[in-house]
């Protein structure tokens, strides 16, 4: 197969995957409640349904309000064209470099705010000043978390990165403090517990949602779509560095390809019923105490750093 | 032939620069009073020509015709100054374009022929500076360049400005007494010699005669780069002077220290221990994150921006401290992308910064203030203007694919790739480093988000930003144009740095400029990340066209909990980075006040409460004040002295006469 190839069939798969991790986790959690939940395919329909509805625009909006819904689903696509999610050999994988994955998810995230703020609402500026801070003080986790891994494969490109995992993992034993380091990073990037709450609309506690308040038709859909999309690959990111399961090369074959998608499904079950078990046994953090959660993931990630390096 | 004609275009435009200055004052009426402004334009157009012919012509050091070498100072332009050449120019150029009108717009505030004169002795002053090749020759251009500015800063005569003025006045003048006695030590007291001569002694001095005059070059270099403890002038002065001036001291004076410190730190002084190299580092990265949290916290829009320098400076500084400090471990590899990073990096700062000076410069004169809690709105009232302004705002919070992300990107990738097997105290500097420089770029991220934002977005918070529209074409492209430069810096990296030949500048390794951006030699191209993200955009734009109906819209108010909405409800610049001061709130020592006044008498429960952010910062409070205050001390103890009683006198004189006397014998 192709590099090109490559390329487009993860992006298919990850695109046609990111509803269902949403739907999945929301079923999960209903379960781990007691309660019914609904199926994990709603998210289909509903993003489906978006795409077709009358939008509301406030008055107030300029045209930086129309342009972040696109900005942001365009950075979050193109991170998961550039991480190897399905394939290590990609035509964009040798631009798959940590730091142009950590700026491209900034640029995302910078839009987000910029699209929250343009109605005039205190809800949005609320929501925008919070993602910001968020942003801003996960920046050293993520560099620390990946330099680790980029040390001890020796590449600076994530698809090379995978090298060190699976089994690797213990022989640098470091790296799973790097992974702890992930997870936080992961939950503060995808706006979930204990960071934020996706369910929640009380002005209180609400980051991500406050932002997307004012959005509503095609404009949420997309937006929707973006975060289904980045949970999907912060998940399956994280299941390539823990299960060592081979993913697809040049060389790959048809039967191989089938395989890897498969496993892709699966992989992305079992992030989404660890994620669910997370959120279902831990509270929302207050925000003023962010400091502390983004200093516990600084130090895990550094710890990891110093270990990788000894 | 081309190296004549290259010549040429330098001394035409170091004259017509010089020419520009008091033509300013002798025409001052009607359709003449344009020629200096013209002379300044062609000149540095001109000069930013020739400079860039002399890069891409690998011409070496271009010498200039001997109408001003006349003086027995030489100038010439070597490679080391070429791309800071260029950088001055250019952007001296821009903002000349985009006086004429902003000047014009702003009369009643300056005198029009002298601020357009001093501006172009100024923009002489760092031509020359950096074509000096003598210790006196650099000396005198860098005085010119610093008392022009310091004229510049008091431009519109108020009590703010003539305060902010004296303290650039001081703080210049401590660094430049550090530069000349640092020349001084090396030229062992010969102030003509040449930078030749002067490494040449370099070489046989003694290790710590050496490091002393590095210490004085660091010291006098840092200062007019805004380095902290030393850094207190730049957030007074660069806000208060003219905009376009604000863009040339921010976006390219502040590089003329750069040049001059890589000048003497790496050209003259041949070696040096590694605690110097640390010290540099360290300043560089307190200055970076010190400058990135009150960049986020300020609320005015220049002061901002003048924060926001701090940190990038503070960020080159970091990267040409680790590419000394890497050269003294014999990590040859990373001390090349370090200095590429720090080179590359100056000039997508002179390129943002001067825009986004400009840009603050257009909405400060639309909204008539300064302060961001004012604005708000204006994306909706200047769309153009400020699709310019975004640009230069992601590309000054180093986001891919604009220029200020590449020399970060080649900074941090360098770092990681040379962590591997070497001595653990070596990987703790870099390691800090590494992190240091992770945050600082987070908390710019936010400061520029917060400038943006704030001031385009949202519903207008003055009846100013309400009446507010396009700025004039005059105004307009030239921030076009640097947004332009920001956009194409960032996508054609890799050529640039090919152009400037960073293999042969100054490193004698074998690290050919090419594998310099790509870090462990993989293929990471900025040229296909620019093209990926408008790409992926591009992709977006038609799936959406495709997967929804064309939708109909309704216009309706923000949702307010069903209450109408009025501007006073927006977030402002002081609530956005309320996180921020709360998080760093030792950092940036700002104390908030709650004032609380009774309204009704007899009844305690109505109150009226006001709120104060008073902001003092660590440096001011526990390095500054204690200074001046042991000054105060002093002078106030010596006061004694003068007790008015002739015998008292008398006896000074006497004891005067005796130590002397003792002395001489």
């Amino acid at each position: 197969m192709t590099p090109i190839l490559l390329t487009v069939i993860q992006g298919a798969v990850i695109l046609a995957l990111a509803p269902f991790a949403t739907g999945l986790v929301r079923w999960c959690k209903a379960r781990l409640q007691g309660r019914h939940g609904a199926s994990p395919l709603l998210p289909y329909v509903t993003y489906a349904t978006l795409l077709r509805k009358e939008m509301v625009i406030s008055p107030t909006v300029s045209w930086v309000f129309r342009l972040a819904p696109y900005a942001v689903l365009a950075s979050t696509a193109l991170v998961a064209l550039l991480l190897p999610l399905t394939s290590v050999d990609g035509a964009l994988s040798a631009s798959g470099d940590f730091i142009v994955v950590a700026g491209l998810l900034a640029l995302g995230a910078v839009f987000l705010v910029l699209g929250g703020l343009d109605p005039g609402s205190a809800f949005g500026g609320m929501g925008a000043s919070r993602e910001m801070t968020l942003v801003a003080l996960v920046e050293p986790s993520i560099i620390a978390v990946f330099a680790a891994f980029a040390v001890t494969s020796g590449s600076g490109t994530v698809a090379k990165m995978l090298s060190v995992t699976g089994m690797g993992l213990l022989r640098h034993p470091g790296l799973l403090l790097s992974l702890i380091a992930f997870v936080f990073v992961a939950l503060s990037e995808n706006a979930r517990y204990p960071v934020d709450n996706p369910a929640t609309h009380l002005e209180l506690t609400m980051v991500h949602e406050a932002m997307v308040l004012e959005y509503s038709g095609p404009y949420l859909a997309m937006l929707e779509y973006a975060s289904s999309l980045k949970l999907t690959l912060f998940a399956i990111l994280f299941a390539n560095i823990i299960i060592p399961m081979p993913l697809m090369t040049v060389d790959s074959g048809v039967s191989a390809m089938l395989m890897i998608i498969a496993s892709t499904v699966f992989k992305l079950c079992a992030a989404m019923g660890l994620l669910a078990l997370l959120e279902s046994s831990m509270a929302k953090m207050r925000f003023y105490r962010m400091q502390e959660y983004m200093t516990i993931a600084f130090l895990t990630a550094l710890a990891g750093l110093i270990l990788a390096l000894a | 032939m081309q190296l004549s004609l290259i010549q040429a275009g330098l001394t035409a435009c170091l004259v017509a620069t010089f020419i520009a200055f008091p033509l300013a004052f002798l025409l001052r009426k009607g359709l003449l009073r344009r020629l200096s402004n013209g002379f300044l334009v062609i000149g540095t157009g001109i000069g930013a020509l020739s400079a860039m012919a002399s890069m891409t012509l690998k011409t070496g050091a271009v010498p200039l015709l001997p109408v001003i070498a006349s003086f027995g100072v030489t100038f010439r332009l070597t490679p080391l100054a070429a791309p800071f050449f260029v950088v001055v120019n250019l952007v001296a150029c821009i903002a000349a374009i985009y006086a004429m009108r902003y000047v014009d717009e702003n009369r009643d505030a300056y005198d029009v022929p002298s601020l357009h004169g001093v501006t172009a002795l100024f923009i002489f002053g760092m031509q020359a500076t950096l074509l000096a090749t003598s210790a006196l020759g650099f000396m005198v251009s860098w005085e010119i360049m610093s008392l022009s500015s310091f004229t510049l800063v008091m431009a519109d005569r108020s009590t703010a400005s003539r305060k902010a003025a004296m303290l650039y006045f001081v703080m210049a003048h401590l660094g430049a007494l550090s530069l000349m006695a640092g020349f001084l030590l090396l030229a062992a007291g010969n102030p003509l010699a040449d930078f030749a001569a002067l490494a040449a002694n370099a070489r046989t001095m003694p290790l710590r005669e050496a490091t002393l005059a590095f210490a004085f070059f660091f010291v006098g270099f840092g200062s007019k780069a805004g380095l902290v403890p030393l850094h207190t002038w730049l957030p007074e002065a660069h806000p208060q002077a003219p905009s376009h001036v604000s863009a040339l001291m921010s976006g390219v004076m502040l590089k003329v220290a750069v040049y001059g410190f890589i000048l003497c730190a790496f050209l003259i002084i041949p070696s040096l221990p590694a605690a110097a190299a640390l010290t540099v580092m360290g300043i560089g990265l307190i200055s970076a994150v010190f400058g990135a949290l009150h960049a986020a916290v300020d609320t005015d829009i220049k002061r901002t921006l003048a924060w926001s320098s701090v940190e990038n400076l503070g960020l080159i500084f970091l990267m040409l401290g680790t590419s000394l400090y890497a050269r003294g471990q014999g990590l040859h590899a990373l001390a090349a992308v370090a200095f590429a990073a720090a080179l590359f990096h100056c000039i997508a700062h002179a390129i943002f910064k001067s825009g986004l000076f400009l840009s603050a410069g257009a909405i400060a004169h639309a909204v008539h203030t300064r302060s961001l809690e004012r604005m708000g709105g204006l994306a909706k009232r200047m769309p153009t203007f400020s699709g310019a302004f975004l640009v230069l705002a992601l590309a000054g919070a180093a986001l891919p694919p604009f220029a200020g992300f590449i020399g970060e990107w080649m900074y941090l990738s360098g770092l990681v790739a040379s962590l591997h097997g070497i001595a653990p105290a070596t990987q703790a500097v870099l390691v800090l480093a590494l992190v240091g420089t992770a945050f600082t770029a987070g908390i710019a991220v936010f400061a520029m988000v917060k400038l943006f934002s704030i001031s385009q977005l949202g519903a207008s918070r003055s009846a100013a930003a309400e009446a507010a529209h396009e700025p004039n074409d005059a105004i307009r492209l030239p921030v076009i144009v640097l947004a332009a430069l920001a956009a194409l810096t960032g996508a054609f990296a890799s050529q640039i740095l090919g152009v400037l030949g960073l293999g042969s500048l100054i490193m004698n390794g074998t690290m050919s400029s090419e594998t310099i951006v790509t870090g462990r030699g993989t293929s990471l191209s900025p040229l296909v990340l620019a093209l990926a993200v408008f790409g992926t955009l591009l992709l977006s734009l038609i799936a959406k066209r495709f997967l929804s109906r064309p939708s109909k819209e309704r216009v309706y108010q923000t949702w307010n909990c069903g209450q109408p909405i009025n501007a006073h409800m927006e977030y402002t610049a002081t609530a956005f980075s309320a996180p921020i001061r709360f998080f760093f709130r030792n950092l940036v020592g700002v104390r908030k006040t709650v004032v609380t006044i009774p309204t009704t008498k007899g009844n305690s429960f109505l109150l009226k409460r006001e709120m104060l952010l008073t902001g003092r910062s660590f440096w001011e409070s526990h390095v500054h004040e204690p200074i001046s205050r042991g000054f105060h001390g002093l002078g106030n103890w010596a006061r004694r002295v003068q007790s008015g009683s002739i015998q008292l006198y008398l006896l000074f004189i006497l004891v005067a006469l005796a130590a002397t006397l003792c002395i001489a014998i």
